[in-house]
């Protein structure tokens, strides 16, 4: 068989750097030139193979990493998509809550209490206990509120967010701001505050039973003279 | 009058810790495969440009693109290959939009080591032939071709980051391989005469 025949076998052999067939390595043990012409074939496979180790194996810059790392610092902090709306979706119910409150305090003449009579109506008997001041929906929260005036303020038509909301002193709002900054900053562990609520945080709360006095019944004096 | 202000304190700070403590988490688990994971993004990055400059450039982007998804990412185990197939692309993209093409390789052969011996001369020519010819290949059969080069990838390995058939994997990497012997064959052969 003339050599051309072999030539396809032969580069097979050399690319796949695998043992020639027996027809072709009884041609190659008959033929010099063909033996030379494998020879090559596999110089010039492992030639290749040699330039691309070197190619793909280039040496990795030693400031890709601290690259990679100072830009996931500084652009990458990955802030969620709800963010800004709810953020301006809270200052817009916030907004609401305080107009409505200041247009239903104007209305009561009454300077004391003003703000539970206006949610009186709205709120539950249970929930209001007239003195110490209005302590009210407070059962979604789990952050002590020792020392703290809540206003009730969940069951207000103004607050139709499906969150708990209340309404709370200015003070009590910017430390609230100044407690998510320090969480952010890594000053303050947020483990702290998701931990399972005590039952100690919350006794400060508790609300001592109304004392009714018992009411004396007495018949008309009048009824049977009638 | 007191002045009062609307706020949702639980929720909204529950949901600010735990978003802190996912992120976090998220950036923990990414910094690991990027210790183990950026040199490979290099590599594929480098074989394609062929520029020390660009190559980092383009693997630092396909990086932060991987952290930006990584969230999405449902199997972390296929990270390897994901990034491979970020970086890739990338690279392809700048090549083709690069318009300034020739003259970084003007600049590559002049930053490439001056031969001192003409083996070495031999063989920086021959590097150049291949580049070039690694270049003309098919884009499928290039990726297989760099995978098996770098790190020494076994072809179960090219397989399963490219999420091919092995047989497939095989036939890619015979024929590229079988390409560029094509087109080095004159080469070699000029210069072993020299």
């Amino acid at each position: 068989m003339p050599c051309e025949n072999y030539r396809e076998a032969l580069i097979e052999a050399a690319a796949t750097d695998s043992a020639p067939s027996r027809e072709l390595r009884s041609h190659l043990d008959a033929c010099a030139s063909c033996r030379e012409a494998f020879r090559e074939e596999r110089q010039l496979f492992a030639a290749v193979d040699s330039g691309l180790r070197v190619t793909a194996n280039a040496e990795v810059p030693a400031s890709l990493l601290p690259r990679v790392r100072a830009e996931l610092n500084q652009r990458h902090v990955p802030q969620p998509s709800w963010v800004p709306a709810g953020a301006a979706m809270a200052a817009v119910v916030a907004l609401v809550a305080v107009i409505v409150f200041l247009r239903g305090f104007g209305r009561d003449t009454v300077p004391t209490n003003a703000s539970v009579n206006l949610f009186a109506q709205h709120v539950s008997p249970a929930e209001i206990q007239p003195d110490p001041p209005v302590v009210a929906a407070i059962e979604a929260t789990s952050l002590p509120a020792k020392n703290k005036t809540v206003w009730a303020a969940k069951t207000a038509p103004v607050v139709q967010a499906e969150e708990a909301a209340v309404l709370v002193p200015a003070g009590e709002r910017q430390a609230m701001d100044a407690l998510l900054a320090g969480v952010r900053q890594g000053q303050v562990k947020a483990d702290i505050l998701l931990a399972e609520n005590s039952e100690k945080a919350l006794a400060d709360l508790q609300i001592s039973p109304l004392a009714i006095s018992p009411i004396a019944m007495k018949p008309l004096a009048d009824v049977g003279a009638e | 009058m007191q002045e009062l202000v609307l706020i949702q304190p639980v929720r909204a700070a529950e949901k600010e810790f735990a978003q802190e403590a996912a992120q976090a988490a998220l950036r923990r688990e990414f910094e690991e495969r990027l210790a183990e994971c950026g040199p490979l993004a290099y590599r594929v990055a480098r074989g394609v440009l062929r520029n020390n400059a660009d190559a980092e450039d383009v693997a630092q982007e396909a990086l932060l693109r991987a952290y930006r998804r990584f969230e999405r990412l449902r199997d972390r185990g296929r990270f390897r290959a994901w990034l491979v197939r970020i970086t890739f692309r990338l690279a392809i993209d700048r090549v083709r939009s690069s318009k300034r093409r020739e003259v970084r390789e003007t600049l590559w052969s002049e930053t490439s080591p001056r031969p001192s011996t003409e083996d070495l001369a031999a063989t920086s020519e021959f590097q150049a032939h291949l580049d070039r010819a690694m270049e003309e290949l098919p884009e499928k059969r290039r990726l297989v071709l760099l995978l098996g080069a770098i790190e020494g990838h076994s072809l179960d390995e090219v397989s399963e980051m490219l999420g091919l058939p092995v047989g497939t994997v095989k036939s890619r990497l015979f024929f590229a391989r079988k390409q560029l012997a094509e087109k080095l064959r004159c080469h070699v052969k000029t210069i072993e005469k020299r």
